[in-house]
């Protein structure tokens, strides 16, 4: 009895046990969207890893399978996009960001295989903008609070994709591709440098980033191990 | 910029890209570590406020002069900050740097839920928090105190009513109590709604003595009743921090409770009309 007795109105802990229970509504509808999406990376990276086993005469009918699955995560990507919009960005964030960096990974490889254009010319890089209109979300908003790419879910995509490309580089030589590897070889260090020039704090990004110059090595030493055995085509030699 | 870097700037195709994330995460880095020295300086002058708070002996009625004294640059200092915070926490930032804050904020509640219970003997409602808030920062737009902050707060308050009662008990040999009747009926039609729940409530938890004030234990067992009712399911992080918190509340109002029962037990050894308050020796006793 002594609970109605005066210190505490129990309106107050009422009205908040409302407030946090609405939170854990909203936390689960976004979490089964983010489900969605996961599994849907989950289906476009399937795909892509045939990259790793597939000449580049043979990649296209690889790409435009990986074009349906891109599909797919744009449509889910847009769901999310819609009922987070509602939210206080940074409030749930932390529940997707895992989840759009993926995406983000995902369209940045497929793209760099060529996937988005009708040529499929390889080596290109979405900039965060390209990215945005392909996954038709905003980029990097300040003026409004909405769902949208960051520029560190970027550039830990970023990150993947240098480590995916040094895996690639290997894999280019196992099928005698011998010119892929210095393509990736300039690619990489052109990221690397750009990520030099960030001052980067002690988070995430930051010890993820500094394992770069390991994969830009690894980059490195493949195209060392051509050139030492004469393979490097000479068109395209390195300068 | 080192000549190096200079070099590679001019070769790579992505450096005006990389340039532009690097004064945007600049901004970032730096909005981040305003926010995390404004939540340690309103920490640090939280702390300071309380402590003067421990040396006040009354409760129910305003806090005396000494304590508005020198409180009265704390606060100040608190309004500056939260001032600042403002400016940096709105917008799409307005969630963004909330682990920073945090700890500032629930320091804060402590203080004003601490002055706000000597004050009135009542637990201040998240709403007059919020209030509280915007007014110290002279904000227009209020920055956010999120329900989970406000209760980890109320969680830390539960130590300084520990504190204060057991201090109390070892200076004055009696736990601290409300203002009887000429005081508290008043404040019950202020702060709380219906004032024939005063009388329910004496029939029922009362026989023998009618207007009882209630005592810092009496609330502090409400508190934890109320906070241990509370279902933090649906928040993990929120959950794990209460779990944690739940504890330490939980020995606090135990340690009020033992209190008690020494004075109490130990009172009746003495002789009739001995009253515990003129005695010197109960200090030791029950000192903490």
């Amino acid at each position: 009895m002594s609970a109605q007795s005066g210190m505490v109105d129990p309106a107050i802990f009422q009205d908040l046990q409302t407030r946090v229970d609405e939170d854990a509504a909203v936390r689960d509808e976004l979490k089964d969207l983010v489900q969605t999406l996961e599994k849907h990376n989950r289906q476009i990276s399937f795909v892509l890893s045939r990259a790793h086993s597939t000449p580049v005469s043979k990649l296209s009918a690889v790409l435009e399978e990986a074009e349906s699955s891109a599909e797919q995560i744009v449509e889910s990507i847009g769901k999310l996009s819609q009922s987070a919009s509602k939210l206080p960005y940074y409030k749930f964030n932390s529940l997707w960001s895992r989840q759009v960096q993926d995406a983000a990974f995902n369209l940045l490889f497929w793209a760099w295989l060529g996937g988005d254009q009708d040529g499929h010319i390889q080596g290109r890089l979405l900039t965060i903008e390209e990215l945005g209109i392909v996954l038709k979300i905003p980029v990097n908003l300040k003026d409004r609070d909405e769902f949208h790419l960051t520029i560190e879910e970027y550039l830990q995509a970023l990150i993947s994709l240098v480590e995916e490309l040094a895996r690639l580089a290997r894999n280019s030589v196992t099928m005698e591709d011998y010119e892929r590897p210095l393509l990736i070889n300039r690619f990489v260090k052109d990221l690397l440098a750009g990520f030099q020039i960030l001052n980067l704090k002690n988070d995430s990004l930051r010890r993820r980033s500094d394992g770069l110059k390991y994969r830009v090595k690894d980059v490195e030493d493949v195209v060392y191990d051509l050139s030492l055995r004469n393979l490097i085509p000479k068109k395209s030699e390195e300068k | 910029m080192a000549d190096p870097k200079a070099e590679q700037v001019s070769l790579s195709p992505f450096m005006a890209m990389f340039e532009d994330f690097r004064s945007n995460l600049d901004e970032h880095h730096d909005r981040r570590e305003r926010v995390i020295k404004s939540s340690r300086d309103i920490t640090a002058s939280s702390k300071k406020i309380i402590f003067t708070l421990q040396r006040v002996r009354v409760l129910g009625c305003p806090v005396p002069q000494f304590a508005v004294k020198s409180n009265a640059q704390y606060w100040e200092t608190i309004g500056k900050h939260i001032k600042g915070l403002g400016a940096d926490l709105h917008g799409v930032n307005a969630y963004r740097y909330e682990r920073q804050v945090t700890g500032g904020l629930q320091e804060f509640i402590e203080a004003l839920s601490f002055q706000h219970y000597l004050e009135t003997q009542t637990l201040i409602t998240y709403e007059e928090a919020t209030a509280r808030i915007l007014k110290m920062g002279e904000l227009s737009a209020p920055i956010h105190l999120s329900p989970q902050d406000y209760v980890l707060g109320i969680f830390d308050m539960i130590g300084e009513l520990m504190r204060f009662s057991i201090t109390s008990m070892a200076t004055n040999g009696k736990i601290p109590t409300g203002k009887a009747k000429p005081r508290k009926p008043k404040e019950d039609i202020t702060e709380e709604q219906p004032e024939d729940r005063m009388d329910i409530d004496n029939e029922v938890s009362l026989s023998s003595e009618s207007q009882k004030p209630r005592n810092v234990l009496d609330d502090l067992r409400e508190l934890r009743l109320a906070l241990e009712m509370f279902n933090t399911q649906g928040d993990p992080k929120f959950g794990s921090d209460v779990e944690k918190k739940m504890g330490v509340m939980r020995e606090c109002v135990d340690k009020v409770e033992k209190a008690l029962y020494s004075l109490v037990v130990r009172g009746k050894e003495r002789p009739k009309g001995w009253m515990p308050e003129v005695q010197a020796e109960r200090r030791a006793e029950v000192s903490y």
